[in-house]
């Protein structure tokens, strides 16, 4: 029957020309859209899981309560005229040692980096900013996040173990007015400053992160601190970064340190995410309808004006399957074509897309170039979505058609 | 051969049966016309005999066979094969030139290509030749019906049934039409059934059958 709906569709070359054009837009679009927003996510979705770690335990800020002075044993009962508030000015992970057996035990932990995350002054000269420092085990750092990767100037192993070297964000350097091999002021506030030497810069392209943060060595982080030997944050890697939610509430029973999954510290932009693909999925129903009414639409015309043919088509031996196809093959035949020129359209768009500069920002990715995602499933969904919606507006009239009794077509002398 | 056995045919809203009781043989190879006044039921049995439609009660043998008893691919089979039709709405399709229309039931036997050197020679038959790509709406009323007796013949059937293949034609393309059922009779041997007005055209036939009322005369 396929020559047959071939015949229909060229018979009406401008009918079919347009419901094809809209299928095509439609795929087209989702690709383009697609491609674009879910570039965007993953992009930022990556520098999330692999930028930060997957789950973070972290010390408990505590408040002072009057609980709080149990300092003091030898003291039975205090008395207070005012009450101490406020919060206490370091913060630890008190019992290390159990976190890193328990951590090196877990079949699930691909790695964990110790580390000491302090607020500090960077001074430069006259220029000073604030912001933070993470001191870490070079060695484990780069096991847990993909830090190497966004190295602008340098390696990450150039931090050392000790000797006060510093990899700064790329927007931080830049705001110093500091540049490679020059040295910088670092100060707690409480402990007096002492000098790092910038050996390396990187860029992950997220602002907050680019002109706040600088890494250190972990021993060199701690002598800034004036306290050797605590650490403030594990950073963790998990094998599967999807289970980072469940691991940490399991950890949560048993912890009284605070312990925050990716997906938890990252929740406002995961519910951009949510938005956007909201937008998404209306775009696919808009798709969807329009594409399925043309299809619809023509098609039920068509079962009307062709009952004549349906009859003398009976009356050779054609079966009433055979009429099904006869429409149903026109429906899919549109949604195929529109479907690959769709397909294809929104390739090249995409294309032409990942070529045009932005403004540099979280849009940007590398070269200040748009992110534009070309992951196989996008296609696969837009094809589907063009294919289906083409099946399930053609199974009606074609449907329809097949149930048409000749007879009563003749009878009724073809009208 | 074709045999009714109390063919009956009552349609659902009438009252009074369109065909009451109808015995009858066809031989193969006869030249049968089928007269009688408007609603005497002509069309009717015409549908019947051609397994297009099914009766409210008796039965139709095709050699024997009832019908009844064929399941519906064969009966499929049976009109794809054995049997011809032509109505008097040239039902040609429009998308399709002369020789492929020609060729349509073929197509479904899937013998296309070995039946179309005698679809050539059947539209050469009708008095075609030349408009062999046309389409439908580049050829004459008269043209339509003889590209349509030409697609109801391309799979050599055992019947070939018409109902009034000439009404819509003037009196000498009626007669052309007439004249080709009479040379396919005589040269295939192809049973033919044809339903007519025309008195004249009805007479052309070997057996004339006459109904009134739903009834034989
Ligand atoms: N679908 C139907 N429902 C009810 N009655 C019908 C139906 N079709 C036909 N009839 C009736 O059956 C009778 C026979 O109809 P049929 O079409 O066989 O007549 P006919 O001899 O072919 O007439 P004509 O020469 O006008 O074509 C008529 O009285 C007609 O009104
Ligand atoms: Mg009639």
């Amino acid at each position: 029957m396929m020559f047959l709906s071939l015949r229909h569709l060229l018979a009406r070359k401008k009918q079919s020309f347009l419901i094809l054009l809209g299928i095509t837009i439609g795929t087209a679009a989702y690709v383009a859209i697609s491609g674009m927003m879910l570039g965007f996510q993953t992009f930022i979705l990556d520098q999330l899981v692999n930028n930060e770690a997957h789950i973070r335990i972290s010390a408990r800020e505590e408040l002072l309560t009057k609980e709080s002075l149990k300092a003091f044993p030898e003291v039975k009962h205090v008395f207070w005229s005012l009450p101490p508030s406020g919060r206490k000015d370091s913060s630890k992970i008190e019992y290390p040692m159990g976190w890193f057996s328990k951590l090196d035990l877990d079949p699930d932990v691909a790695a964990y980096s110790p580390q000491v995350v302090s607020q500090v002054i960077f001074n430069q000269a006259k220029v000073t900013r604030t912001g933070r420092i993470i001191g870490s085990q070079f060695e484990r750092q780069m096991k847990v996040t993909n830090i190497e990767n966004y190295m602008k100037v340098g390696s990450f192993k150039d931090l050392g173990n000790s000797g006060n070297r510093l990899i700064i964000g790329s927007k931080l350097m830049e705001q110093l007015g500091s540049r490679v091999s020059e040295t910088l002021l670092i100060s707690t506030g409480n402990t007096s400053p002492q000098p790092f030497k910038i050996v390396g810069v990187f860029e992950t392209g997220i602002k907050g992160i680019d002109e706040s943060t600088a890494f250190s060595s972990l021993v060199d982080a701690q002598k800034l601190r004036g306290r050797p030997s605590e650490i403030t944050d594990i950073a963790i890697k998990l094998f599967k970064p999807d289970e980072a939610q469940t691991k940490s509430d399991a950890w949560k029973v048993s912890a009284s340190d605070k312990i925050l999954p990716w997906q938890e510290s990252s929740a406002s932009i995961l519910s951009v995410f949510k938005t956007q693909d909201i937008v998404r999925n209306s775009m696919t129903i808009a798709i969807i309808i329009v594409a399925g009414f043309g299809i619809y639409n023509i098609l039920s015309i068509l079962v009307t004006q062709k009952k004549r043919d349906i009859a003398i088509l009976r009356s050779m031996g054609f079966s009433p399957s055979d009429i099904v196809k006869l429409f149903f093959n026109q429906g899919i035949l549109l949604g195929i074509i529109g479907g690959i020129v769709g397909l294809m359209i929104g390739n090249i768009i995409c294309h032409i897309m990942a070529q045009i500069e932005v403004v540099p920002g979280r849009m940007s990715g590398p070269g200040n170039k748009m992110i534009i995602s070309f992951a196989t499933i996008i296609y696969l969904k837009a094809f589907g979505i063009a294919v289906l919606s083409a099946i399930f507006s053609s199974i009606i009239p074609a449907r329809q058609a097949g149930k048409l009794e000749p007879m009563e077509i003749i009878r009724s002398g073809g009208q | 051969m074709i045999k009714t056995q109390n063919l009956t045919k009552l349609f659902p809203r009438a009252t009074v049966p369109a065909l009451k009781s109808i015995n009858l043989e066809i031989q193969d190879g006869e030249f049968v016309s089928l007269v009688g006044r408007s609603g005497s039921g002509k069309s009717t049995l015409l549908y019947l005999l051609s397994t297009l439609d099914s009766p409210t009660e008796g039965n139709v043998f095709y050699d024997d066979v009832n019908v009844k008893n064929i399941s519906a691919q064969e009966i499929f089979k049976l009109r794809n094969k054995n049997i011809g039709f032509v109505f008097q709405f040239h039902y040609l399709l429009q998308e399709l030139t002369a020789l492929e229309n020609v060729l349509l039931p073929a197509r479904k036997a899937k013998v296309l290509e070995q039946r179309r050197p005698m679809g050539l020679k059947l539209l050469e038959e009708v008095g075609l030749k030349g408009l062999e790509k046309r389409y439908p709406s580049e050829l004459s009323g008269g043209e339509q019906q003889r590209v349509a007796i030409a697609r109801a013949l391309i799979m050599e059937p055992t019947y070939l049934f018409a109902d009034e293949p000439t009404g819509n034609l003037d009196s000498q393309n009626g007669q052309m039409i007439i004249d080709l059922f009479d040379k396919i009779n005589k040269e295939k041997g192809t049973t033919i059934i044809y339903v007519t007005h025309d008195k004249e055209f009805a007479a052309r036939a070997r057996r004339q059958i006459t109904l009134a009322d739903g009834a034989l005369v």
